[in-house]
């Protein structure tokens, strides 16, 4: 498995600067030679690194793997995820009909008759993702707690939080594919 | 330089190719024997000798339109079933299936070349002009493909290249291309830029970061069908209606066509061009006075494809960070009609940035990936990412995602398989390339076979690992976790994986298509479009009716009565019904604008 934190020269820490996994893979890319950058695998490994680490809920999965490599899962669903997952069904079935059903209209006519249903499903969307983000951040906003509570060998809170941010980050990720996909209408 | 090392940059396009090098520093575009810098991307098998390529190509398509070959990038590396009827129909040449159920092009009983033999006939003629221009030998390119390719139709187009005598250095996305050749002259410069990229054949549109000479491709979208050749033959087809031509053989079509282009292009910069065809039918003559506002009418459905795909990337682009766009660059001939422009700004709020040249960016961009990878360019660093994302067919038919779109290049990922039963040998898994939940609506790029060791159920582990590697292309690793072995998994081509049963009835049937039966099918098609289109006039009268003026509603009640009686024609005249909703699809262009209006100002 990839540590990205070695792979690109940066502390073993959930806490890294806006724009410093950036500035470290940037970094790396310039030392190579002739703007072709590094071989194939090693540049591969360097791009994967950006990406989990530029995500803080993979980078949050990938340091528990380091620092609790033996630490099973948190699979617990706080009620208010439960609320907002009661919520997130609908909406997401409702757009989906309707971008089916714009799917199959075949002329511009038919199309524009949709476009009422249309901007009301992204306004939902959007205040489903609104919702979502605001749960996340409360997660985020605690990660220097879990990185201390770590520091003394305990990483229930941060395995609790993994495990509801990723609940939220799928459902932030759908609702992401409907309001582009509802762009497109 | 040592002879051998020299790498040229091709930009193999829809309609037109060119080829370029890094000279002293600088790209520049090579010309051939005649001064002639752009190859019209056509091939012509006359009826006796050797085939012909580019512009004698071009004049040999008026009298030959079914032995000529234009535009064939749009096959490259796709299946025939992948095919729409409409495609099939509106191709002046004719297209048929091959043993393996990939595209082939009639030309007669003997010669069914596969789109990659043409484009190599292409691609050889461009290396010609190389090696005149720069007197050496050359064996090496980078060669351009528009950013929404797949890993099928670049796979297609590394093949071209190497039957042309063309090692393939690099497939570069022609956005990524231009900007390219936009920034090395402006390595200081830190900003965000739009490439618009609007060609004969297809549309992409990418965003980038430019700073401190790093050039970085941050989201990337679009259409491998849509281009300029979809406005000539809307265009045509307005002609042909306007004039009353009726029922046009394959020479009418194709001269209809090539006057459409010139008419299109004369009224980039004109108000108004006469369409000329001097004894178009025996000696018949006709003469049409088409105005800029005309044609902008029947392009704009056309352009207003590209809004929703230039929405989606810049969403895109702004969730992963980027910053407002800076610069919108327009590339790709048909970004020199003025309605693009004008719909740009309307949309967008941006004034595009015109310093490139539409024909020539794209090839510059070549010529300065070669020159950085033959060490003749040194100070730009170039970051592209996969447009499409990449995944396997799961339980339930769909997609499992496992390399997402606009991921950076060279990239990897990884998934661990066992065996399902006691003994199980291998398992193939279904790969696959796009952005749909079911698996069955994206592209099937093959299976790769894993093998297992036998043993216990569950018992098996092995690691399969996607990578792209910077050419967009797919490569599988398989590695057995017990012993450490890697090997790399073949992907079986996605046109081979069809039944031999469907294959030999694709083959029958694109052979001996008989002209009812596609007849039928193309009027299934209209019949149901109009189905569509006349109770959604209804709909949108009663919804916004009041808003159109006396002749606006006159204009779409005659042309929905047109649609009816053509309907009930029990001929089955499509090319009578297609011409009917085509007219009232323009005629309802307004209706359809005033209910988007009302719907936003109802969300307001």
């Amino acid at each position: 498995m990839t540590d990205p934190f070695s792979t690109l020269g940066l502390p073993e820490t959930l806490i890294l600067e806006p724009g410093a996994v950036d500035a470290a893979w940037q970094k790396l890319a310039r030392e190579e030679a002739g703007g072709e950058g590094a071989n194939e695998s090693v540049a591969a490994a360097r791009n994967e690194s950006r990406a989990l680490l530029s995500d803080p809920v993979l980078r949050l999965e990938r340091w528990l793997d380091l620092r609790d490599p033996t630490g099973g899962a948190g699979r617990a669903i706080d009620p208010a995820l439960m609320d907002l997952f009661a919520k997130t069904g609908p909406v997401l079935a409702g757009t989906d009909a309707l971008l089916a059903r714009h799917g199959k209209a075949s002329t511009a006519l038919a199309r524009a008759l949709l476009a009422k249903e249309a901007v009301e499903a992204q306004l939902a969307v959007q205040a489903l993702l609104q919702e979502i983000q605001a749960l996340k951040s409360g997660f985020l906003d605690r990660y220097s707690e879990y990185e201390t509570a770590g520091a003394a060998g305990d990483f229930s809170e941060a395995r609790r939080a993994l495990g509801q941010l990723k609940f939220l980050r799928r459902w932030e990720e759908q609702c992401r594919a409907r309001l582009l996909a509802l762009l497109e209408t | 330089m040592d002879r051998e090392d020299l790498i040229i940059g091709i930009d193999l396009g829809t309609t037109h190719s060119l080829v370029g090098v890094v000279d002293t520093g600088f790209p520049i575009v090579l010309a051939d024997g005649r001064g002639a810098r752009l190859l019209p991307s056509c091939v012509s098998w006359p009826l006796q000798g050797d085939p012909l390529v580019g512009e004698e190509a071009m004049r040999a398509g008026t009298l030959v339109p079914e032995r000529t070959v234009a535009s064939v990038k749009r096959f490259m590396g796709r299946a025939y079933t992948d095919l729409a009827p409409a495609e099939i129909e509106d191709t002046p040449y004719r297209l048929v299936a091959g043993d393996r159920g990939e595209v082939l092009v009639a030309i007669d009983e003997e010669t069914r070349p596969a789109p990659e033999e043409i484009s190599a006939r292409i691609l050889r003629r461009l290396r010609e002009t190389a090696e005149f221009a720069l007197e050496q030998p050359v064996r090496r390119a980078v060669v351009t493909v528009p950013a929404y390719f797949n890993h099928s139709q670049r796979e297609a187009t590394r093949k071209a290249a190497e039957m042309a005598g063309l090692a393939v250095e690099r497939i570069l996305n022609e956005p990524t291309a231009a900007a390219l050749a936009y920034g090395l002259d402006r390595l200081d410069e830190a900003a965000t830029v739009a490439v618009y990229d609007f060609g004969g054949g297809t549309f992409d549109l990418s965003v980038l970061q430019m700073r401190e000479g790093f050039l970085e491709v941050v989201a990337t979208a679009g259409d491998t069908r849509l281009g300029g050749d979809d406005i000539d033959l809307a265009l045509a087809r307005h002609l042909a209606d306007e004039l009353g031509l009726g029922a046009l053989d394959a020479i009418e079509e194709s001269t209809l066509r090539a006057r459409a282009r010139e008419a299109k292009e004369a009224l980039s910069e004109a108000e108004s061009h006469t369409v000329r065809l001097p004894f178009f039918r025996g000696g018949e003559s006709h003469e049409f006075e088409l105005t800029r506002d005309r044609l902008e009418r029947i392009a704009l459905p056309v352009v207003e494809r590209t809004a929703p795909i230039c929405r989606r990337a810049f969403a895109e682009a702004a969730a992963k960070g980027a910053g407002s766009i800076d610069r919108l660059i327009l590339v790709g001939g048909s970004t020199r009609i003025p309605l693009v422009r004008a719909k740009l700004r309307e949309w967008f709020g941006l004034e595009p940035d015109l310093s490139q040249h539409p024909d020539e960016s794209v090839v510059l961009g070549a010529a300065i990936q070669a020159g950085l990878l033959c060490g003749r360019v040194r100070q730009i660093l170039l970051v592209d990412v996969t447009p499409l994302s990449l995944g396997i067919e799961t339980f339930g038919g769909l997609m499992n995602v496992i390399i997402p779109r606009n991921s950076t290049i060279p990239t990897k990922a990884g998934e661990l398989f066992t065996n399902a039963v006691d003994g199980q040998r291998s398992m193939a898994i279904r790969v696959l390339q796009g952005e749909r939940e079911l698996a069955k609506d994206n592209w099937l790029l093959g299976e790769v076979v894993v093998p297992f060791a036998g043993g216990p159920k569950g018992s098996a582990r092995v690691g399969v690992q996607f990578s792209i590697n910077r050419d967009g292309l797919l490569e599988v690793l398989a590695r057995d976790t017990a012993t450490g072995e890697d090997h790399v998994l073949e992907i079986r081509d996605a046109a081979v994986d069809v039944d031999d049963e469907a294959v030999e009835r694709m083959v029958g049937e694109s052979v001996d298509f008989a002209f009812e039966d596609m007849n039928e099918r193309v009027w299934t098609e209209a019949r149901l479009k109009s189905e569509e289109l006349l109770p959604a006039v209804d709909a949108a009268l009663a919804a916004v009716g009041e808003k159109l003026s006396g002749d606006e509603r006159a204009d779409i009640e005659a042309a929905a009565a047109r649609v009816s009686e053509a309907l009930g024609d029990e001929a089955h005249d499509a090319r009578a019904l297609k011409a009917a909703n085509a007219a009232l699809d323009e005629a309802t262009q307004t209706l359809a604008a005033l209910l988007v209006e009302a719907a936003f100002d109802g969300a307001g």
